[in-house]
């Protein structure tokens, strides 16, 4: 018979309610990560090269090169190329690309921070530490943002310097230069003023047709030719002959009638916008990042999850927030997507409709056609997914096996 | 057969605090099959304990189950007295360990990556990366990336990495992996030192001729169950050995000492006769076969006894219980 205490008296151990002098006070079992936690998680996403280059190519890279040609463009011939900057140059590359290809790309990141512990074998290690296991998953949050937000941040602030610091001298509104931000009366006596620019070019929606001018061939430049007829206001159905006055009375409905749309168009950019708009697309990266980091939890890997947001980025947000499906309505309203458009920041259009002022038709946010729903229960649904998917990818960190 | 007996009655065991690793009835299922079965183990503290086993035998479960990388489905088990999971953080604060092969953030140096697990650990462990670095002879690839390192350097850096928490318990699970032949006898003189300076190291191995050159005892676990435990020395005393003697007339010898009742099996071979012992027998049944020869009219030239060796006993032992039930 043989006893393992044969080969030595065992040296006496802690007494087992007893902490480890060495370990006092780090609060290995605490589910608040530590500084040192965090920074080196960030190291850790930092040090991703291909991450990193493709965060910066699409939140740095893309915008600046664009807005690099244009100022080259205008630079080299003005005529030709209008400033590079400017309202809705902004709204164009914020919204029809940032905010879009931003969330995809935090969302890459939040997946990769959620699975690459797992696949590259360091999660044993981690767990092996006795550090708690909602501490080491909390750790990238902050991390991951950090990263994520801070690109946003350098790609925003650069977009919003050229649009203020290069934006046109003068609104261009429905291809005509006009003053920007006159009141209704001022903006009536500027349309009286330009009765025959107003005529060929702005929109007209009403039940007598406009009169029949002849309108110049490019109506930017404004103004019937001589001679010259190349074009009609739309519409146009019977020719009648109008005098100066009937003219001006008309430009002057017209100007009325656009006078909510021209309020949406600036020349640059104002400060508060900017801000709104920057915290809105902050939020968008935050959510995918937040999303990203969950679901790549939840399922041990980074390809699926990214596939799976960018289908819901690029197909089913946009479906979902413009067509009402009758019995899915609320499913519809539960997609983040759509609810961050409900929460887009006032006068914007649609990051789905293409960018650019009065894009996207009308009807909701920035005069959109969103499928109803309000701005408390969109709020909701956002604190709800950050919370879900947070509380998901936590809880299976913590029950995975190592 | 040497079975463990445990001190039931003794102070120790019940106050839980004098082993490194202690288990009762530990169980651990996937689905139908049970990789742990009821393990009983104790490892005591400030040894270098090997733990074998045939390919498949629960060696890595049950280690994955102490280290609380899976949950036990039945047991109690405590890690340097403290119980597991109850006292888990606790109890892994002076725990290293390697399980499986050790895999590192391929895109980080091998510095960086110890950083992340420092880290998670009490502050005092960022100070400890460079010396663990040094012991396990990394330091001057320290600011290289992983993905470079070969699987032997990442087997130093494993044990690195177990190094940062100043463990009182190391466990290693197939170490040597890996490692060329200069780099095995460094690993080995590596664990010898870190049990001189009072630590306990748990070395899983397949590489038999290593543990017993390392280790002061071993557990066999086969199909899930821990077999056999206690000191080699012990357990190889109580297994079956060889007496090799070189004599005049091999074949009458033979059948001289099959007619003796020693229960020998005797085999001729071109050096002489070859005497296989069972388990148990005295070193006195030494002299009784020269007396046999010697009486018989046979000259001994020279007789010798050949100890069983680790890997012999484990063959024995586990060809005889792994057999298929």
């Amino acid at each position: 018979m043989t006893t393992i205490s044969d080969i030595g008296a065992p040296a006496p151990g802690p007494a087992p309610d007893t902490i480890p002098a060495a370990t006092r006070g780090d609060h290995r079992g605490s589910w608040i990560p530590t500084w040192g936690m965090i920074t080196t998680r960030f190291m850790e996403l930092r040090k991703r090269r291909g991450l990193i280059i493709a965060l910066i190519a699409v939140n740095i890279g893309i915008p600046v090169v664009f807005l690099a040609v244009r100022l080259i463009s205008h630079a080299v011939d003005p005529k030709s190329y209008g400033p590079a900057g400017g309202y809705t140059i902004f709204t164009t590359l914020v919204l029809g690309f940032m905010y879009i290809f931003g969330f995809i790309v935090a969302a890459v990141v939040g997946c990769t921070a959620g699975s690459v512990d797992l696949t590259e074998g360091m999660f044993r290690h981690l767990v092996i530490t006795g550090r708690s296991r909602l501490a080491l998953y909390l750790a990238r949050i902050p991390a991951g943002l950090a990263i994520v937000i801070a690109m946003v941040a350098v790609g925003y602030t650069i977009v919003c310097a050229v649009c203020v610091f290069a934006a046109p001298t003068q609104l261009n509104y429905d291809g005509i230069n006009v003053p920007q931000g006159l009141s209704r009366p001022a903006l009536d006596n500027w349309a009286a003023a330009h009765a025959d620019e107003v005529i060929c070019n702005f929109n007209y929606n009403g039940p007598n047709p406009p009169p029949n001018i002849p309108c110049g061939n490019g109506t930017s430049s404004g103004g019937p030719g001589p001679g010259a007829v190349v074009k009609t206001p739309q519409g146009t159905v019977i020719p009648v002959h109008v005098t100066q006055a009937q003219l001006r009375a008309f430009a002057v409905t017209m100007a009325n009638q656009a006078y909510s749309d021209y309020r949406s168009y600036f020349l640059a950019p104002s400060t508060s916008s900017m801000i709104d708009v920057g915290l809105w697309i902050a939020l968008e990266a935050a959510i995918g990042f937040t999303v990203g980091l969950g679901l790549a939890s939840l399922m041990g890997q980074r390809t699926v999850p990214v596939i799976l947001l960018v289908v819901l980025e690029l197909i089913l947000t946009p479906i979902f927030s413009r067509h009402v499906i009758a019995h899915l309505v609320n499913v519809e309203r539960g997609i983040v997507g759509v609810a961050m458009l409900h929460i887009e920041p006032g006068g914007l259009p649609t990051p789905f409709s293409g960018g650019g002022p009065g894009g996207g038709g009308g009807g909701g946010p920035g005069g959109l056609m969103l499928i109803p729903e309000s701005t408390l229960a969109a709020s909701l649904v956002i604190v709800g997914w950050i919370v879900f998917w947070t509380a998901i990818g936590a809880w299976r960190m913590m029950t995975r096996d190592a | 057969m040497s079975t463990l007996t445990l001190p039931d009655t003794s102070p120790t065991r019940e106050s839980g605090s004098h082993w490194a690793v202690e288990t009762h009835g530990l169980t651990k299922r996937f689905g139908d099959n049970i990789a742990v079965n009821g393990v009983e183990l104790l490892i005591p503290r400030g040894c270098a304990f090997g733990y074998l086993g045939p390919n498949g035998a629960g060696k890595t479960t049950l280690i994955r189950v102490l280290l609380g990388l899976t949950h036990a489905d039945a047991g109690t088990m405590s890690l340097l007295g403290y119980p597991v999971p109850k006292r888990r953080a606790a109890a892994l604060a002076r725990v290293g360990a390697i399980v499986d092969e050790p895999r590192f953030h391929g895109h980080l140096t091998g510095r960086q990556n110890l950083q992340l697990l420092a880290a998670a650990r009490e502050p005092a462990a960022r100070e400890r990366i460079v010396p663990a670095l040094e012991r396990v002879g990394i330091l001057h690839r320290a600011d290289d990336r992983v993905s470079k390192y070969s699987m032997g350097m990442r087997q130093r850096l494993g044990v690195a990495a177990c190094l940062l928490g100043d463990p009182q318990l190391l466990i290693l699970d197939e170490p040597m992996n890996g490692l060329d032949p200069a780099g095995m006898h460094e690993m080995r003189d590596m664990i010898l030192s870190l049990v001189a300076e009072g630590r306990t190291v748990v070395l899983s191995s397949h590489l038999l001729d290593e543990v017993e050159r390392t280790c002061d005892a071993v557990a066999i676990v086969d199909r899930g169950k821990v077999i056999r435990q206690g000191p080699i020395a012990q357990l190889l005393a109580g297994s079956s050995f060889e007496v090799q003697v070189e004599c005049s007339e091999p074949d009458r010898a033979r059948r001289l000492l099959d007619a003796a009742t020693f229960g020998a099996h005797v085999q001729v071979g071109p050096d002489g006769l070859a005497i296989t012992l069972p388990g148990g027998t005295g070193r006195d049944v030494i002299g009784e076969v020269n007396r046999v020869l010697v009486e018989g009219g046979i000259s001994v030239y020279r007789l010798q006894h050949v100890q069983a060796s680790l890997e012999s006993w484990f063959l024995e032992v586990t060809s005889r219980l792994g057999a298929p039930e």
